[in-house]
């Protein structure tokens, strides 16, 4: 284990910064910035992983058989579609350790699961509630407005196939 | 790079694509904006020898000049020195370029040098104390490389040092391995001595190598329990461990005048360089570069005796994956290249777990640090090789790199890293550069394909375990025609259980469906249409199952959350029944009934199963105590539900562990035991994963004990109810250990009973030879786990407060704080408390 105060290449142990970011403008919304949590405090023990772009189809088992490749996991819990209770593309995996989960960060983050490059980011613990998709028609935020084609993840986004949609009928008439 | 130029906005800080006008606007801007020289300077040092298209004597020379030409300025002057130092450490391929920086830097601003040692000694006198002796070895090469700018002996002394340490520890004890240790930071120092500018030292390297010629060449008892590959039957083995080979190899090389013709020697263009320049400046006689002043070598305390760091020390082996090829892309072990090549690449490979992207990188460009044609070009394919002209080197550098990572994957009793970091490199290589290093992988595919029947049994667990994963990341394609021929095999030929469970694994991570369209057609038998089965048939849905309804009930009540009381009457009607039919045992039919209940209704996924077993958490527990017939039930049904897959069945008993409602020895006692069917079930690898993982949790279990017994500043009473803990555990755990070479001796030896009541009893089956070896080689594993975890605890134990110590009283305490006069409290010393 490096024991330099500074590394000479990236680590990949760190938390994204997408979560930093996130924290960040927190912070700033803020009137007392200065109370807010550093981020990467609050990240110090935390043996819980984000694990996001997995397929709708990607099962417990799947994931399972891969995460426990870091350790032994004490708890799993699938992302589900806010009004279908059907996956919809993350999940929780937490582990006993801490170092576990940086271990999963540096080895397992960023290689594919079920063939899909799979992104994990140190969480800071799950809480009830979390385990929904926060999209307006119940699935994740970026299913919403995705203008690819995604086959893994239910083909394009909601929001924008229904745009598309309205955009033929009005083109073409209803009903075709 | 790093933390070293992290600017508050980098090139894209912060924005987002929407935004990409004004990026744009930003970039252009940018373009004026000069790099300052001190962040240009870092970049050099940082990235020196990375790139073939520049030459790092150049850099060298460049980044020499910088820096001596502001050494007034602080934060360039440490910069400059934290960074080799941290490169030294974290980077050891850059070691000789580094030390050709730091020559030329003395010869233009020695002071500067100065710092430079400093900080080394600082450093290395730290890892030293702690025992952090890759640390000590990385500096020391280092050092070594600059051995011409010292004054006398330079570097020697502190080698004959290390090596009377080796000595000491070495009389004291036959089984030393720390000695050994010490040993191998002088073999591995003394190259890059010789090939650094220093002159006049072979009389000194050659006396430091027939001193340590003893201590290298002696075998160590434990070398054979970390050869990958079994002793062969009926034959002696004489493994040569890593330090012996390499004392072998500097004795040759020592021969031939110290050619060490792999090793780059950056300081020869850098000097050439410089020397034409100064006469191109002073219109003179060329100044010799030698010339710069000699610094003292660093003062090093190396304690008596020496301690060991944080990782247990055991012999090391030379394994290659590219042994035995008819035309030879890795250097031979007759050629120290080997050696070198591979300390430094499996250096670079574990201290860089934190990044794998950066460590493939370096495997790629593993060419970049050794002398130019040393290697054949990048990606030149194996049959190619042969028709290059004789004298031209055939080694390939992917291979090389590889090489090396497998040494880790493959590394007695266990790697550095988690298996999967090794992988995850593999993965990454991969993905550079996939034309270069598939057709690498896949010969070193083949060579561990072949040698299945006697590599260690570990050993190719972990090969099937890195093979099913390293497929899952690219489209799970493998050329599955080449071993066609090996599906005639025997089921419990070691070829066979591969190819099982290798697809296996497969499908864990995917799906049956998946994984069959990838097979040629032989293959397609081999996924049955169980395992494409979301869920396994319910057997009491069957009228001919015994207790049909009985089971359909039981399932009813489980699914629909019963209590246990509402499932009590049927589980006696179970009972009642089993009871009237004669049976022994009448648990054992209930409790089949119920588990399989349990797994049917849990089969959608593993939170449901677990959810189903913590709702029926009371029944099951209740279970083992009645019996142990009935505990190990439970594992039955199980396995027996998911028959199809074990992997699930495997998932779903590690659970049932966690809730104790099994034990470790009912797991063992159930796959050794009641399942060995005459030692058939040793060749299936989900069942060596089971009995793995189970040991593994009770081994596991026990180095927490051991953890907590042996922090410092613990006192009675908790030091005895610990030390109480920790001994019954042990007792339990070497039971364990026991039970399991109880079992499989009988299968090894050929005495086991159901192995001799095969056939015709003459125990001459074809296939009783091939199951005879899987219990060998399942001995050698246990056998060796067994060990690794007794002098785990030992080692442990040696420095842990005895019990019976009592805290201090107050009054030590300050006395401990107060100015050290030289005076120890007598109690604490008597006490034996250690607290160093």
């Amino acid at each position: 284990m490096s024991t330099l105060l500074h590394n000479t290449v990236d680590r990949l142990d760190r938390p994204s910064a997408y979560y930093v970011g996130k924290n960040k403008r927190r912070k700033y919304s803020q009137d007392e910035p200065e109370k807010v949590e550093e981020p990467v405090d609050n990240l110090k023990n935390a043996t819980t992983l984000y694990v996001g772009n997995l397929s709708f189809y990607t099962t417990e088992e799947q994931i399972h058989e891969l995460f426990s490749k870091c350790g032994e996991i004490k708890r799993l819990v699938m992302g589900l579609d806010r009004y279908n209770k059907t996956p919809c593309g993350f999940c929780f995996v937490e582990y006993y350790t801490h170092q576990d989960a940086l271990d999963c960060l540096k080895y397992v983050g960023g290689t594919k699961l079920d063939e899909r490059i799979i992104r994990t980011d140190l969480d800071p613990g799950f809480e009830e509630g979390r385990q929904y998709g926060r999209g307006k028609s119940g699935g994740q935020v970026r299913d919403e407005y995705r203008e690819e084609y995604d086959p893994g993840r239910g083909g394009y986004g909601r929001a924008y196939a229904e745009d598309q949609q309205r955009r033929e009928e009005e083109d073409y008439g209803a009903g075709r | 790079m790093a933390d070293y130029d992290r600017r508050p906005h980098g090139p894209r800080g912060g924005r987002k694509r929407r935004y990409r006008e004004d990026d744009d606007y930003d970039r252009r801007q940018r373009r004026r904006y000069e790099e300052p020289l001190i962040v240009k300077v870092r970049r050099q040092l940082l990235t020196i020898a990375e790139s073939a298209a520049r030459r790092a004597e150049d850099d060298a020379i460049s980044i020499a000049r910088s820096v001596a030409e502001n050494y007034g300025d602080e934060e360039f002057r440490n910069s400059f020195v934290d960074i080799a130092i941290d490169l030294v450490l974290e980077q050891p391929l850059k070691i000789p370029f580094i030390a050709a920086t730091v020559l030329v830097a003395n010869f233009q601003k020695s002071e500067l040098v100065s710092d430079v040692l400093n900080r080394s000694s600082e450093s290395l006198q730290k890892y030293v104390d702690v025992g952090a002796w890759r640390e000590v070895k990385l500096l020391l090469r280092f050092l070594g490389c600059l051995q011409s700018i010292f004054e006398g002996d330079g570097i020697f002394p502190v080698l004959e040092e290390l090596f009377a340490r080796a000595v000491d520890l070495q009389t004291a004890s036959s089984e030393d391995l720390l000695g050994l240790e010490l040993v191998k930071i002088i073999l591995f120092t003394i190259p890059y001595v010789m090939a650094s500018p220093a002159t006049g030292f072979e009389s000194h390297a050659t006396a430091l190598l027939e001193k340590t010629d003893i201590i290298a060449s002696t075998p160590h008892a434990l070398v054979d329990l970390v050869n990958p590959f079994g002793p062969e039957t009926g034959k002696p083995t004489a493994t040569q461990s890593f330090i012996s080979l390499v004392q072998t190899q500097l004795q040759n090389e020592s021969s031939r005048s110290w050619e060490l013709s792999c090793l780059p020697r950056p300081w020869k263009g850098a000097r050439e360089a410089l020397e034409a320049d100064e006469a191109r400046e002073e219109e003179g006689e060329p100044k010799s570069v030698e010339d710069g002043p000699k610094h003292p070598f660093p003062q090093i305390t190396v304690p008596s005796p020496v301690k060991n760091g944080t990782r247990a020390i055991f012999p090391e082996v030379y394994l290659s994956v590219y042994a035995n090829q008819d035309i030879e892309t890795v250097p031979p072990t007759s050629d120290i290249a080997s050696s070198l090549m591979r300390d430094v690449l499996v250096d670079t490979i574990n201290i860089l777990d934190f990044n794998r992207i950066a460590t493939a990188k370096f495997l790629i460009d593993v060419d970049c640090y050794f002398t130019t044609n040393t290697f054949v070009k990048r990606a030149t394919p194996f049959d190619r090789l042969r028709d290059l002209p004789g004298d031209r080197s055939q080694w390939k550098p992917e291979d090389v790199a590889v090489d090396a990572v497998f040494s880790q994957l493959f590394q007695l009793p266990s790697p550095e890293h988690k298996l999967v970091y090794y992988h995850s490199v593999l993965t990454e290589c991969c993905k550079i550069a996939p034309a270069a290093i598939a057709p690498s992988l896949g010969r070193a595919i083949r060579f561990l394909y072949r040698g299945l029947e006697t590599i260690d049994l570990d050993l190719s667990h972990r090969f099937l375990d890195w093979f099913s994963h390293h497929l899952s990341n690219f489209g799970f394609t493998w050329k599955w025609s080449e071993w066609v021929d090996d599906l005639e095999l025997p089921l419990v030929h070691p070829r066979m259980a591969f190819i099982t469970g290798a697809l296996d694994k497969e499908i864990r991570l995917s799906f049956a469906q998946r994984i069959r369209g990838t097979l040629p057609d032989p293959y397609q038998d081999l996924i049955t249409e169980g395992k494409e089965k979301d869920t396994p048939d319910f057997k009491y849905q069957s009228d001919t199952t015994p207790y049909a309804a009985e089971g359909r009930e039981t399932m009813q009540l489980v699914r629909k959350k019963a209590s246990n009381e509402e499932i009590q009457p049927v589980i006696d009607a179970i009972e009642e029944q089993a009871k009237s039919m004669g049976v022994e045992d009448p648990l054992l039919s209930s409790t089949d009934a119920f588990v399989t209940a349990i797994c049917f209704v849990g089969s959608k996924s593993l939170s449901h199963v677990l959810s189903c077993i913590e709702r029926n958490k009371e029944r099951l527990l209740a279970i083992g105590p009645k019996s142990s017939q009935a505990r190990r039930q439970i594992i039955t049904s199980v396995m027996e539900y998911w028959v199809d897959q074990p992997g699930i069945g495997i998932n779903i008993i590690d659970k049932l562990l966690n809730y104790t409602i099994l034990t470790p020895l009912s797991v063992i006692e159930w796959a050794l035991v009641d399942k060995l069917e005459a030692g058939t079930v040793l060749a299936k690898s989900h069942v060596f994963e089971m009995i793995s993982a189970t040991v593994g949790k009770v081994t596991n279990r026990l180095r927490q004990i051991v953890a907590a017994r042996t922090q410092q500043g613990l006192y009675e009473p908790q030091l005895s109810v610990l030390d109480e803990t920790l001994n019954r555990e042990k007792v339990d755990m070497q039971a364990l250990f026991k039970v399991i070479e109880d079992s499989i001796v009988s299968v090894a030896g050929g005495s086991n009973d159901e192995l001799m009541e095969r056939g015709d009893g003459s125990g001459n089956l074809p296939e009783d030879e091939i199951i005879r070896q899987w219990g060998q080689r399942w001995l050698r594993v246990f056998r060796r786990k067994a060990g690794v975890e007794e002098s785990f605890i030992t080692d442990a134990m040696a420095t842990a407060t005895p019990v019976g110590t009592i805290a201090p009283a107050p009054e030590t305490v300050t006395s401990e704080i107060a100015p050290a006069d030289g005076e120890m409290d007598v109690a604490e010393v008597e006490a034996g408390a250690d607290f160093s």
